[in-house]
């Protein structure tokens, strides 16, 4: 299990990252933390000529906020998002997420940005990126692009991101008030990818109905996906008025929802609907206060 | 609390003493397989067959010779017929054995079947190699279901017509009928298990090094003697031009008892290479490649009198055996019938056992080969209470084996002696407070939880005297400075070999613990040994070392009287000393013993030789020795996402006397959770056209340390007929671990009124079970 | 292939020892340690990145480093497992742990799980159960069934002196 012969390339900055990209054409590719790529290159899955290593450029990484926005730059750990204050005060379901990505040394070597440049369909960060509207901020040699999320995953482990262009950073809005954040996952083994997992965001009204609600899904579909239908029937209602197993039912309705050897699809769809309603609840109950 | 020892006194038998091989392995210096090099190391890599069955119409090599650092290229034409004889010493030469060519020729027959060895000067070169030589293949239509391998008109090997590798019956099924007809309740049922493996945490991996008509390996290898014997007979090399060296092995629980066929083109390809070659196995080819085990079902009828009364038990057992099992699992497969009665008093029995191929991966040893037995009784056991409104844990408790009614023979006559199935049962359950948890249990069904508890109880036959396995040599030398080393055969991976033979030896010696150590695992110094398999390593290192050990405590004793000028019935051994009793001033050390006997040989008694180094054989007394247990599991399972979680997890088990109390825990615990993995998540599986699809650590899912119970011992000591009394342990946990976890599932979701049959219980498999089964009642 | 690619000249620290070398770029860090500096002590088990026994600390973080290539630790610090003992055949506080417990059995998979503790016990001096067992949880073993294990960590988690890591890993 050893990869095949590729050049490897160190840049300083993103600018010479994708001027890099740019020159070497379809045989090169960014390598971040490495955590699935470096598997798969092993396997004899993926062949690179190139590899472009990003993890020395300093100004991709870090948490930052201003303007109730959190920037996480792209190279920045997936153990140092869990660890930043900023994350855990500001982007609480970033923060919540993270402990179930891989493990602790996958977590110190693995970063945000390439988590969502890789796109696994039951990866976390995907879905929580969705669920809060995250914009992902990239460069090319034709400039730089704000990406919504919700623009970015476009199908099985494919995105909007041309080939010579990086994900530079990740920019969160800040949710105030009576919120609440949940991430439910289930997996077989802790640190496996998820068989299903939801994360949900909620802000209730004074008077206790649902002012905003956000739900993503992963594990659940080609990409992380987002419930926006199960959002819309939530909105504006009283949250005593709600169940959250119907929330889930409605989540799961209509989505295409992945077979394989850990689980059938109607497995993985009764085992999402429940994630969603478990998370909703925990989500309601830390928005009321309670 | 100490225990028996064999000869001398005991000091370190029965206690908790550290082992000797930590050191090394805690600080990184150990010595596996893929740890030797040698000036000019070649590294071997394999073409492996991407199809389940296919014609190899061509191998064109041409461009993998050209890459820069590759020595060459073999295929089945350069290396097959050097073979001079092929057979493993377990079986013998004459047993019908089943086809095992090194490298594929004309066909291959499962996905990963080694087509073409390529050498290289690294190993990443190796593999580069491998990508660039061409193989024509003509793919044909694979048996991939051994279960219905009978009716398919391909046939895995043209010479075995019905794809059957072999069939063993007992009595004709029939013979039950009466009793079954006229018995109150009769179950039948079919259990099924998934296949499964091994997974040593390090691979298989072989160095060979070929030197002026010497070979000298460096194998992961659990009987480095059989590597030995068998590369003689393969070359045709005499065997004590013949070295195996295996230091350290990173586990082997059954598939690396033998070589296999990777590590025969090996052999027969190192002189044909201008240095030293290596082959290390990746994990994606562990799990391709070196075996699968555990993947069978058996058609069982039990048959009950009114009260519960075990009348007769039968099974129709049907393993699939892949495409080339190692060795030939014809034989072994009849252990599942022998053993089916298991510790229950039961008059009539009988069993048929049939070994099916299909194109899949060869079958090899899988701690426990036999399993099969106690999942599938106990499964029944558990099935046919429930029906017949019986407590699982009464239903037991009627018919088990009490210690007192030894010796007995099972109905299909398997001679039980020296063991306790009614106290490990009574005492397992009595740690559990079994009927404390059926109060819990029902308490949180009233709150919609669904607790459950499982048992399994069985008997194993250890330490076989069956003519290879029957008897081990030591040879122990107190060293001209009294230091002592034992040597014996080895075969240690991970099982404590060393520090038992260390133990023992010292106990044996009257020495003190540090002032003995042990070399195994060199072919070049060792007795012969046949290596670990079948929980043999510890009752047969007792008795080697016993018979050694007494050669040299007579030579001591004998020495030491004529020194200490002292009747030789008045001196003892203790502390590295002899002394005479009640005159410890009297004392003479054995560094002291030992500079007589090597030095100054004429000063030793009369009849007393030179030196002091022996060596001895000890040959097993008991066809074998019978351990028994009882497993006790107790879980939670959500209804919704079928998870399970494994609340309590008791093992009570007697294997007689513990030699050392740590070493047996491990080897129960280790064993455990390998059966957790098989019950719940482990499945070496492969889609209907024959691709496996779980040849990476993500899809082949070994336990993890969030998924494992807290595991409570309890032990019952019945000594065996052996020098110690001391019976063997390596095997049970993972024989017991599958039914116990199964049975509480089952239990679980008994108000669903679920029927578990077959493994895994995943979760998406659990929550099949309480669908079909319609809800709860 | 291979030929046609310049082998790259990296500088890692491995057990505070400077270690030059020229390196082909898909060198794993794994190999980079087993071959070129005959640290044998950090194995393979799986090469993906999922068993845990290649586990060293990076600048003082536990990595895998089968999921590494050694040029990408150019100008790091290496700790394998042969550095975390004091020397001459002593022990480190969570060595010592494994071998009072019996944390161990064929040892394949030890080193890496000795990397990983004695950074999580760095990072968390007194942890619960749940996390003892989460953080085990990216290191597979074969043989213990976990049992030895967790009571080697709860230990070395109680002995004062378990935190203590060599001066070179920080």
């Amino acid at each position: 299990m050893k990869p095949t012969a590729f050049d490897y390339h160190a840049p300083a900055s993103p600018e010479e990252a994708v001027s890099l990209l740019g020159s070497l054409g379809d045989g090169a590719k960014i390598i971040a933390g490495g955590q699935s790529l470096t598997p798969m290159l092993a396997l004899r899955l993926a062949v690179f000529e190139h590899l472009v290593d990003i993890r020395r450029i300093e100004s991709l990484r870090g948490v930052s906020r201003s303007n109730g926005t959190v920037r996480v730059g792209a190279g920045t750990t997936e153990a140092a998002v869990g660890r930043s204050d900023v994350v855990a005060a500001d982007v609480p379901l970033l923060a919540r997420a993270t402990p179930f990505i891989g493990h602790l040394a996958i977590r110190n070597r693995g970063t945000i940005g390439g988590c969502v440049a890789h796109a696994d369909a039951a990866a976390e960060y995907p879905a929580v990126a969705l669920a809060l509207d995250a914009t992902i901020e990239t460069l090319s040699p034709r400039g730089t692009r704000s990406i919504p999320a919700a623009e970015f995953f476009t199908g099985i482990w494919s995105t909007a991101l041309e080939p010579d262009e990086l994900i530079t950073a990740l920019e969160f809005g800040v949710w105030s008030g009576r919120t609440g954040f949940a991430v439910e996952e289930f997996a077989v083994r802790s640190g496996d990818f998820a068989i299903a997992g939801a994360t949900v965001a909620v802000e209730l009204s004074s008077s206790g109905s649902v002012d905003r609600c956000a739900i993503g899904l992963f594990g659940l579909g080609p990409t992380a996906v987002r419930a926006t239908a199960a959002e819309e029937s939530a909105a504006g209602t009283a949250v005593p008025d709600l169940n959250p197993d119907e929330i889930g039912q409605a989540a799961l309705a209509g989505q295409d929802v992945p077979s394989d050897s850990h689980g059938s699809a109607a497995y993985r769809t009764r085992v999402g609907a429940a994630m969603v309603a478990t998370a909703w609840r925990r989500a309601v109950k830390e928005a009321s206060g309670e | 609390m100490s225990g028996p020892a064999v000869g001398g006194a005991a000091r370190y038998a029965g206690t908790r003493v550290h082992r000797v091989e930590d050191t090394r392995l805690l600080t990184g210096t150990g010595t596996f397989a893929d740890d030797v090099t040698r000036a000019g190391l070649l590294h071997a890599f394999f073409v492996r067959s991407p199809h389940a069955r296919a014609a190899i119409l061509s191998v064109d090599a041409t461009e993998a010779l050209a890459l820069p650092g590759v020595i060459a290229v073999f295929t089945a034409a350069d290396l097959n017929g050097d073979i001079r004889e092929q057979w493993y010493t377990i079986d013998g030469p004459d047993i019908p054995d089943t086809p095992r060519p090194p490298l594929a020729d004309g066909m291959v027959r499962y996905v990963g079947d080694p087509v073409a060895l390529v050498v290289a000067e690294d190993r990443y070169i190796a593999e580069d190699a491998a990508e660039l030589v061409m193989v024509d293949y003509d793919p044909l239509d694979p048996v991939v279901d051994y279960a219905t391998a009978r009716e398919s008109e391909v046939l895995v090997h043209d010479a075995y017509p019905g794809n059957v590798a072999g069939e063993i019956p007992g009595a004709p099924f029939e013979t039950l009928d009466e009793v079954c007809d006229g018995a109150a309740h009769v179950l039948t049922e079919t259990i099924r298990e998934q296949g499964q493996a091994a997974v040593p945490m390090e691979g298989r991996g072989l160095t060979a090094e070929w030197s002026g008509g010497e070979l000298t390996l460096w194998s992961a290898s659990q009987a480095p003697h059989e590597v030995r014997l068998f590369a003689s007979r393969l070359l045709g090399v005499p065997e004590h031009k013949v070295r195996t060296i295996t230091r350290d092995v990173g586990g082997g629980f059954g598939q690396k008892v033998v070589p296999q066929r990777e590590e025969m083109c090996v052999l027969l390809a190192v002189r044909k290479v201008p240095g030293p070659l290596k082959w290390t196995e990746d994990r994606q080819e562990n799990l391709l490649s070196a075996g699968q085990a555990r993947h069978e079902h058996g058609d069982v009828r039990m048959a009950f009198a009114d009260d519960g009364t075990m009348l007769a038990t039968s099974i129709d057992h049907t393993d699939d055996v892949g495409s080339y099992p190692t060795p030939w699992p014809v034989g072994p497969g009849i252990a599942v019938g022998m053993m089916f009665p298991g510790p229950y008093r039961v008059a009539a029995g009988t069993f048929k056992h049939t070994s099916m191929f299909s194109n899949t991966v060869g079958r090899t040893a899988y701690r426990g080969p036999w399993a099969f037995e106690t999942l599938a009784r106990e499964l029944c056991l558990d099935i046919a209470a429930r029906r017949m409104g019986i407590d699982p844990a009464e239903l037991r408790r009627r018919n088990i084996l009490r210690r007192d009614e030894m010796p007995y023979s099972n109905p299909v006559g398997m001679p039980y002696d020296h063991m306790s199935p009614n106290e490990t049962f009574e005492q397992a359950l009595s740690i559990l407070g079994y009927e404390e948890f059926r109060k819990e249990q029902a308490a949180a069904r009233a709150e919609g939880r669904y607790l459950g508890v499982g048992i399994s109880t069985y008997v194993e036959p250890t330490a076989s005297a069956m003519p290879y396995y029957g008897s081990e040599g030591a040879t122990i030398r107190v060293e001209p400075s009294g230091k002592i080393n034992v040597y014996m055969a080895g075969g240690s991976t991970g099982n404590s070999l060393e520090t038992t033979a260390v133990m023992l030896t010292a106990d044996a010696l009257g020495a003190r613990i540090e002032d003995v150590s042990t070399i195994q695992g060199d072919t070049a110094v060792t007795p012969f040994g046949p290596g670990t398999g079948g929980s043999r390593s510890g009752p047969m290192i007792a008795g080697a070392v016993g018979e050694t050990a007494s050669i040299l405590r007579e030579r001591l004793l004998a020495i030491a009287a004529g020194k200490l000028e002292a009747d030789v019935a008045d001196v003892e051994l203790s502390e590295s000393s002899a002394s005479v009793k009640g005159d410890p001033d009297a004392s003479v050390t054995f560094a002291e013993i030992a500079n007589l006997a090597y030095f100054q040989p004429a000063a030793l008694p009369p009849g007393v030789p030179a030196g002091l180094e022996a060596s001895a054989r000890y040959a097993a007394q008991a066809m074998m020795l019978w351990a028994n247990a009882t497993h006790v599991c107790t879980c939670e399972v959500d209804t919704v996402t079928g998870a399970v979680k494994l609340l309590r997890y008791i093992v009570s088990e007697d294997c007689g006397p513990m030699i050392n109390p740590n070493l047996v825990e491990g080897q129960i615990a280790g064993g455990v959770v390998q059966g957790i993995g098989g019950a719940l998540m482990e499945h070496l599986a492969y889609d209907e056209d024959g691709n496996p699809v779980s040849t990476t650590f993500m899809d082949y899912m070994l336990p993890t340390s969030t998924e494992v119970p807290v595991i409570e011992y309890g032990h019952v000591e019945t000594p065996g007929p052996n020098p110690g009394g001391y019976k063997g342990v390596g095997e049970g946990g993972a024989i017991g671990a599958p039914a116990a976890v199964a049975n509480a599932v089952a239990d679980a979701l008994s108000p669903f009124g679920v029927t578990v049959t077959q493994l895994p219980l995943t979760p998406d498999a659990i929550v099949g079970l309480i669908s079909s089964a319609g809800g709860a009642s | 292939m291979s030929d046609d690619i310049a082998d790259v000249k990296v500088t890692v620290t491995v057990n505070g020892r400077p270690r030059r070398a020229a390196v082909p770029p898909r060198l794993t860090l794994a190999d980079f340690l087993r071959e070129r500096c005959q640290l044998t002590g950090t194995h393979l088990g799986c090469e993906h990145g999922v068993c845990g026994a290649c586990s060293v600390l990076l600048d003082g973080e536990a990595v895998c480093a089968c999921l590494m290539f050694a040029v990408q630790a150019d100008g790091a610090e290496v700790t394998t497992v042969e550095g975390l003992s004091p020397g001459d055949g002593e022990l480190s506080p969570v060595q010592a742990a494994f071998r009072d417990h019996h944390g161990l059995q064929c040892g394949f998979c030890t080193p890496g799980f000795v990397v990983s503790v004695t950074a999580f016990l760095r990072d968390n001096p007194d942890p619960s159960d749940d996390q003892i067992r989460e953080a085990l949880s990216g290191n597979l073993c074969r043989c213990t069934g976990y049992q030895g294990i967790f009571k080697a960590v709860r230990a070395a988690a109680e002995s004062s002196s378990a935190s203590a890591t060599p001066s070179e890993t920080r």
